[in-house]
């Protein structure tokens, strides 16, 4: 395999520790602080289309592209984008008029009502507005990103993979930009996580052919850490946004960064 | 190289049903059974009317047996070959609760019309293993310890084109040297009453039948399966005496970067999906023998595809999509139909277009009957909501480009 170097432009950053730089310090579990989607994306029919795991996402790219001058000139289909997240499905609370006029006396649902007198009171873009992969398909429309793409839903190892994938494709000159990272949001669903408090976040990073000036370098090493690290566990659950998350908060912060990749190799960060 | 396939589809279970389905130009779709109709606009279906394992870890998750059954097929039928070093691609769908699930989980705590967040919470705290069964990245996990795969594992969710992107990632990873071996697939059931809700809502599905390319096209009929390959690099592959089904020549993928759900109009994303693979194959457009539309018999989405094929591959080409025959089987429909185009190319033969009568004006030669027109290269589509494509070239197995 014949690599090309690749270095990191720009990250965009969301986490419970503030936004961009001030996020990459201290620790503070739960939501965003003062995070408002409505600064980041203007179409207000998107965004009662986005979840707040997706909002979160399509911002932080936004941020991260708009700290890279001149991107624009790469042509769409050079421009690839690479997405972890995690699959929650259609809102609940969504249905919930449907489930009610569909609800017997005895609280059991019958389903000829809910398909009588259900199905009416349902949005048609229900199922849109839960897709997993609507960070990236409502990012490479707003940026016109046409080129190699993909999205993962692997857990807590879905930033990784993101990242890793996002690497190869910039190093086997199947993109020249690329966006690569992870969003998720996990606050209120404590339920789920047996315990633990939830977090939210997301972290994506530019990744382009090696350029002088770009503030970091990412290059392929034998030795990727493996497993978490202790000290970052201080946001909450963060899931499919985990990894990108430290890592941004890492670099930030002016420290290196190691994580195994889904093949032998891991990769590794660092200032240039 | 496609050493192993294992295939589950309304023909039934096994690359032979499959096979002899398609040859024969029939259609595998009959009247609903999973649930009653209930007055919805669902007439037909393509289940898989074969009897599935239960799956302990995985209680009213169909896609998940659909899933095992599909691996321990393409194991078998690659000859069980060593996989301890093998990774795991799986592609999968959006899992909707059943209705069960409802009823157990979510009707007690529906109040006056609002869901009560904090007693859902509350129960969940006692059982927080109910609403994270459906991860798929469980079915991945649980897919890699059955066959003892210890390689890398990963789980595309790229709408309906998950099951196609996932056999693009494998095939990358093999030829980027990051293993020898891997099982790729996808595997999806979306039907039961609240799967379905999702498309009966969007106005996606045909109240009658799926008629692809036809001029009285009007929507999909759901379906259901799970497809999966061992696919092994080529020098390894030869080393262990393996029979190669067919060749993996290369897979190219894009984003529409236009809009959720409807498609590009002019079909740029599908085609440049299409120009990526060849260009990933180093074959010219000519190459192409046969194209497997992804084809859902919806007016606006069968209409972009045709113009993206007419761009790329030209308008003789005959193109035809599976999903009058086996229904759309979304986030498996890409890998169902790439067992369909390795046993093509295997077998010397082509698909026709189950549905298709009265053939629209869409500009590319779409072909309603089979043929035994042995074509040695088979382009795949696959397109997803969010506007994902990915695209997969399949060679006969003594395909050598020139």
């Amino acid at each position: 395999m014949t690599n090309r170097a690749v270095s990191v432009a720009a990250i965009g950053l969301f986490c419970p520790a503030g936004s961009g730089r001030e996020g990459a310090v201290g620790g503070r579990k739960g939501e965003v602080p003062g995070f408002d989607a409505r600064a980041w994306i203007q179409n207000r029919k998107n965004l009662k289309l986005m979840s707040r795991s997706v909002q979160l996402g399509v911002s932080a790219i936004r941020v991260a592209l708009g700290e890279v001058s001149g991107w624009e000139s790469v042509a769409p289909d050079r421009r690839g984008m690479f997405v972890g997240s995690t699959p929650l499905g259609g809102e609940l609370g969504d249905l919930i008029p449907a489930l009610e006029v569909a609800t017997l006396p005895t609280g059991e649902l019958d389903l000829s009502r809910f398909a009588e007198r259900g199905y009416p009171l349902i949005h048609p873009l229900w199922l849109v507005k839960g897709l997993s992969n609507n960070v990236l398909g409502f990012a490479s429309a707003i940026h016109d990103f046409q080129g190699t793409n993909s999205n993962y839903c692997d857990g807590e190892a879905s930033g990784a993979i993101a990242l890793w994938e996002g690497w190869a494709a910039v190093a086997e000159g199947r993109a020249d930009l690329v966006v690569a990272g992870a969003a998720d949001a996990w606050v209120g669903l404590e339920g789920m996580l047996g315990g633990l408090r939830g977090g939210e976040g997301a972290a994506f990073f530019v990744l382009r052919p090696a350029q002088a000036g770009d503030p970091f370098v990412i290059e392929p090493v034998e030795d990727g850490l493996d497993g978490p690290d202790p000290e970052e566990d201080t946001m909450g659950f963060l899931g499919a946004a985990w990894l990108p998350v430290i890592a941004a908060r890492r670099l930030l912060r002016g420290e290196d960064v190691r994580f195994r990749g889904p093949g032998r190799l891991g990769l590794r960060f660092a200032a240039s | 190289m496609v050493t192993g396939v294992g295939v589950l589809s309304a023909f039934g279970r096994g690359p032979n049903l499959l096979e002899q389905g398609l040859r024969a130009g029939r259609s595998a779709l009959a009247p609903l059974r999973a649930f009653p109709p209930l007055g919805l606009p669902l007439q037909v279906a393509a289940e898989v009317d074969s009897p599935l394992f239960d799956a302990p870890d995985f209680p009213d998750d169909r896609k998940a047996s659909l899933a095992f059954a599909a691996v321990d097929d393409a194991v078998a039928a690659a000859g069980a070959p060593r996989l301890t070093d093998a990774g795991v691609w799986l592609g999968t769908g959006l899992s909707t609760v059943t209705v069960r699930e409802l009823n157990e989980d979510v009707m007690p705590y529906v109040r006056d019309g609002v869901l009560d967040r904090v007693a859902v919470d509350a129960d969940l705290r006692r059982n927080h293993v109910a609403p994270r069964r459906h991860l798929p990245e469980r079915v991945t996990a649980a897919v890699a310890r059955r066959v003892g795969a210890l390689g890398p594992q990963s789980t595309s969710f790229s709408a309906c084109a998950a099951g196609a992107q996932a056999i693009a990632n494998a095939a990358w990873a093999i030829r980027r040297g990051e293993v020898n071996i891997a099982i790729a697939g996808g595997h999806d059931s979306m039907i039961h009453p609240l799967g379905v809700l999702s498309f009966i809502v969007l106005g996606a599905l045909s109240p009658t039948t799926c008629r692809p390319f036809d001029h009285g096209r009007d929507g999909f009929v759901i379906g259901e399966g799970a497809a999966m390959f061992i696919l092994e690099e080529e020098s390894a592959a030869i080393a262990r005496g393996a029979t190669i089904w067919a060749r993996l020549l290369g897979a190219g993928n894009s984003t529409d970067a236009h809009n959720a759900t409807a498609p590009h109009p002019e079909g740029a994303g599908a085609a440049l999906s299409m120009r990526r693979a060849l260009v990933d194959a180093r074959l010219p457009a000519s190459a192409v023998q046969h194209v497997n539309a992804h084809g859902t018999g919806t007016p606006l989405g069968d209409a972009a595809e045709a113009n993206a094929i007419r761009q790329v591959i030209g308008a003789e080409v005959p193109v035809s999509s599976i999903k009058g025959a086996v229904g759309h089987c979304i986030a498996a429909a890409g890998a169902v139909e790439a067992a369909a185009c390795v046993l093509a190319a295997r077998g010397g033969w082509s698909f026709g277009t189950a549905g298709l009568s009265d053939p629209a004006p869409l500009g590319v030669n779409a072909r309603a009957e089979p043929a035994e027109d042995a074509p040695q290269v088979l382009l795949s589509n696959s397109f997803g909501f969010g506007g994902q494509n990915t695209t997969l070239l399949i060679g006969a197995p003594g395909f050598t480009p020139s």
